[in-house]
């Protein structure tokens, strides 16, 4: 009953949802900013990513925010399980393979990871990306050896400084320049690794936060398996 | 079209979990579903017709042929948030769990309005 | 360096990401943290009052103007709002500074100096997606905080706050693509300006979306299932954030984008009739209600109905007495929570019947709780009678002679109820056994501070009202939204 009511309401809900979406054509162009930063991103920010310039650049406050996102989360996450921590996990053995294997993976996933977040302005990937390839790195890493551990007080410190040089650098920009987040440094040569001003700082600050950042989520969530 | 399709029938396929799931786990992949599809319509809503990605990674490449990079860019941000509430809704499971030792949301139940 | 509204969310943020590192030395700076940072932000907010009266300020961000860039927008009705976020956030820090001692408190300031970090974002911004990123900050940590104490109850509320709350923030993010795939922005000033091109049907179903969406956080009937359980089980100070920072950030965007966007006459109708029978059902809910936290909850909503009552008559004047009533409730909510969280602490118990007697017992905090309920229920030297007062002529002015009645009626209820609980702490025997614990020092000057500012807003109305009146204007005036927002 409840669910041929919910079907119903939802078929409605539906129905309602793609006859407003079908008024908006798909797959043509149409004159909006998005135009504007595919034809004047390079020259003014000398990115070639366009969607990281958007990002980072344009739209850098919103990434602010989206970093601040992520802190909150980890934040509520251990208050939430705050007494949790400390209990010993015990998982199962992975084979040899899967060890060995994970063994010789971890190192080259994190470097993935860092090859991400550092090249965010020139390739596709980014900060969110890398970090979220580090922290992959980490799960493997976690379900294949049961005693790696990492450190806390590590992951403390990358988090807040990575998260205070993003601060700092759009606080630079109101020192230095106009406003907030304005990029003070030297555009350089669109395509060249140094180059797009401030984006390669605040992305790997973002890459760096990040990683530490889900790292210590899947540290929380792994400490709440209960000890026999 | 089909984009537009397939990503509300995601929206409505996590919307029915939640509604009618009795496990809260599921309730949270509906919740991640839901999520998906809202994604994926945001970015089906920037697509251009055999447009590029907007990454200007090699000479030749025109502004004109590439899609719109501002649905991408929300998108990024909006599956960074999908991720945080994500979190936190399962480190509510695990206290919800700890605290009745079940995840059947009917007999979790107690406050009611 | 010259202050800059960009003050109220890059500081926050840093004391934020600093504060782990600082922790690990001293617990005693992580409490005075937070503290500091609302003082200085307050300040902030005090000196750009005055420029903010003479013209809104709109601050670019990384250089890109408006529309290509985000942009805050710090008019009269934000400088307003803000002073009032920022004055009430450093209260509740001084009340939380002896009330939460229960670990992990560096994770209780973070995440409370981030709420409001985050609603001072949703009332200063001038970017619609940007909003959406703060209206996520404002709410995860207010997940977090409600299940803080980490006991039964308060994990269900958070887990039911957190479903009902993400279908909000889907509803917003639909509402924000159709908004850009109609007009090709996201500002919102230069969104105003392309609206009356955008055909009707997904103008109208933009307007429901938000409408859903925002309805959900500002506790619009039938959306406001999560706030009674959310506000009881959250610690007592976390209830006056709601009532105070949270629920005000969402009914201000609310109504920016009613009156900036839509401008639909039907539109003021709805808010108009959902305020209502909000306002109905929740008095007549709180009347049932046994325990005093929920008691409270249930008369934030049917006060947040009232304020959309006001909000929905759409003309100047009730827009005034809306904003007005605003700042009331925000007052008046967070000094009862705050009361009423030493109440409870004394008495041991939730429950009203166990109240009997404290006013002889604990004098002041009674005193204190006493004062809030009359002002609450628009007693004449206290503010709340001012604002009720507007309230009413500028609806009856309207022309909605019958919402006077329904006012006027659930104004009565809410006399009973808030009464009985007065009559409770002062003329029944006491029965509490708790006579060693003492309220602090700081609980008790934090409920001094928004004693005085009822009294004295109570005793000298015009001196706020004359703040009032232009952020008022701010908010209905839409041409000078969009010539100051898009900076002509």
């Amino acid at each position: 009953m409840r669910k041929a009511t919910a079907i119903i309401i939802l078929a409605l809900v539906g129905y309602y949802f793609l006859s407003v979406f079908l008024t908006v054509p798909f797959g043509e162009k149409r004159n909006n900013v998005g135009q504007y930063y595919l034809h004047n991103t390079v020259r003014e920010t000398g990115a070639v990513n366009s969607v990281t310039a958007i990002v980072v650049s344009y739209r850098g406050f919103d990434t602010l925010g989206e970093v601040t996102v992520l802190f909150i989360a980890s934040l509520g996450l251990g208050a939430i399980l705050f007494d949790k921590k400390g209990k010993k996990r015990r998982l199962q053995h992975a084979s040899l393979i899967v060890r060995v294997g994970a063994h010789m993976l971890y190192p080259l996933i994190v470097l993935l990871g860092a090859y991400v977040f550092v090249h965010g302005h020139l390739t596709p990937g980014g900060g969110f990306q890398g970090g979220a390839i580090i922290a992959t790195g980490v799960l493997l890493m976690f379900i294949s050896y049961r005693s790696f551990e990492t450190s806390h007080k590590a992951l403390t410190y990358i988090e807040s400084i990575a998260g205070m040089t993003f601060v700092l650098t759009g606080l630079s920009g109101l020192i230095w320049g106009n406003s907030f987040l304005q990029n003070v440094l030297p555009l350089g040569e669109p395509g060249r690794l140094i180059s797009a001003g401030i984006i390669p700082i605040i992305y790997i600050a973002i890459g760096f936060k990040v990683g530490a950042e889900l790292t210590g989520l899947l540290d929380n969530m792994l400490k709440t398996i209960k000890s026999d | 079209m089909i984009y537009y399709i397939t990503a509300i029938l995601l929206i409505l396929i996590g919307m029915y979990a939640v509604l009618t799931k009795k496990n809260i786990i599921k309730i949270v992949i509906g919740l991640s579903i839901v999520d998906s599809g809202v994604n994926l319509l945001l970015i089906s809503i920037g697509y251009i017709k055999n447009g590029t990605a907007p990454i200007f990674s090699v000479k030749g490449l025109t502004p004109d042929k590439m899609v719109d990079p501002v649905p991408q860019a929300l998108v990024l941000t909006a599956i960074v948030i999908g991720l945080g509430v994500t979190a936190v809704a399962l480190s509510l499971v695990i206290r919800l769990y700890d605290h009745h030792k079940t995840l059947n949301i009917d007999k979790i139940r107690k406050l009611k309005w | 360096m010259n202050f800059s509204p960009v003050h109220f969310i890059a500081v926050p943020l840093f004391a934020a990401f600093l504060i782990p590192i600082v922790g690990r030395f001293s617990k005693e700076a992580v409490k005075l943290i937070p503290g500091l940072v609302l003082l200085y932000l307050s300040y902030v907010a005090i000196s750009l009052y005055p420029i903010a009266l003479q013209k809104p300020i709109v601050e670019i961000i990384a250089g890109f103007k408006p529309p290509f860039g985000i942009s805050l927008y710090f008019g009269p009705l934000a400088a307003f709002l803000v002073t009032m976020v920022m004055l009430i956030g450093l209260v509740i820090w001084l009340y939380s500074y002896k009330f939460i001692i229960r670990e992990p408190l560096e994770k209780y300031y973070m995440l409370f100096m981030l709420v409001i970090a985050g609603a001072t974002g949703i009332m200063i911004t001038g970017d619609i997606f940007n909003m959406f990123v703060f209206l996520e900050i404002t709410s995860i940590a207010a997940y977090s905080l409600t299940a803080f104490l980490r006991d039964k109850d308060g994990a269900e509320a958070a887990f039911k706050y957190l479903l009902i709350g993400s279908f909000s923030s889907t509803f917003y993010l639909l509402a924000v693509m159709l908004i850009y795939a109609n007009t090709g922005t996201l500002n919102i000033a230069d969104i105003a300006a392309k609206m009356q091109t955008v055909p009707n049907q997904p103008k109208i179903f933009i307007m429901i979306l938000f409408l859903v969406g925002f309805g959900i956080e500002s506790e619009l009937f039938p959306l406001n299932g999560w706030a009674p359980d959310a506000y009881s089980q959250a610690p007592s100070p976390i209830g006056g954030v709601f009532g105070g920072i949270v629920v005000k950030a969402s009914t201000y965007a609310m109504m920016r984008f009613a009156f900036v966007l839509f401008n639909f006459h039907s539109m003021f109708e709805l808010i108009l009739v959902l305020g209502v029978i909000t306002m109905l059902i929740a008095e007549m809910s709180a009347m049932r209600q046994q325990q005093i936290k929920r008691m409270l909850a249930f008369s934030s909503i049917g006060q947040m109905g009232l304020i959309m009552i006001a909000f929905g008559v759409g003309t100047d004047a009730s827009v005034r007495a809306a904003l007005f009533q605003v700042f009331n409730h925000a007052v008046i909510k967070t000094l009862l929570f705050l009361a009423a969280g030493y109440l409870v602490f004394h008495s041991g118990s939730k429950k009203i019947s166990a109240l009997d007697g404290l006013g002889h017992n604990k004098p002041i905090t009674s005193f204190f709780f006493a004062l809030g309920a009359l002002a609450i229920i628009g007693l004449p030297p206290f503010s709340g009678f001012w604002s009720k007062l507007y309230i009413l002529t500028s609806v009856a002015k309207g022309g909605f002679l019958a919402s006077v009645v329904l006012i006027l009626f659930s104004g009565i209820i809410e006399a009973i109820y808030y009464l009985r609980v007065v009559g409770r702490l002062y003329f029944k025997k006491d029965v509490s056994q708790d006579n060693v614990r003492r309220t602090p020092i700081s609980g008790l000057v934090a409920m001094g501070i928004l004693a005085v500012v009822i009294l004295y807003v109570g005793l000298y109305p015009h001196q706020i009202i004359d703040l009032i009146k232009p952020a008022a204007h701010d908010l209905v005036d839409k041409a000078a939204y969009i010539k100051y927002g898009l900076l002509h």
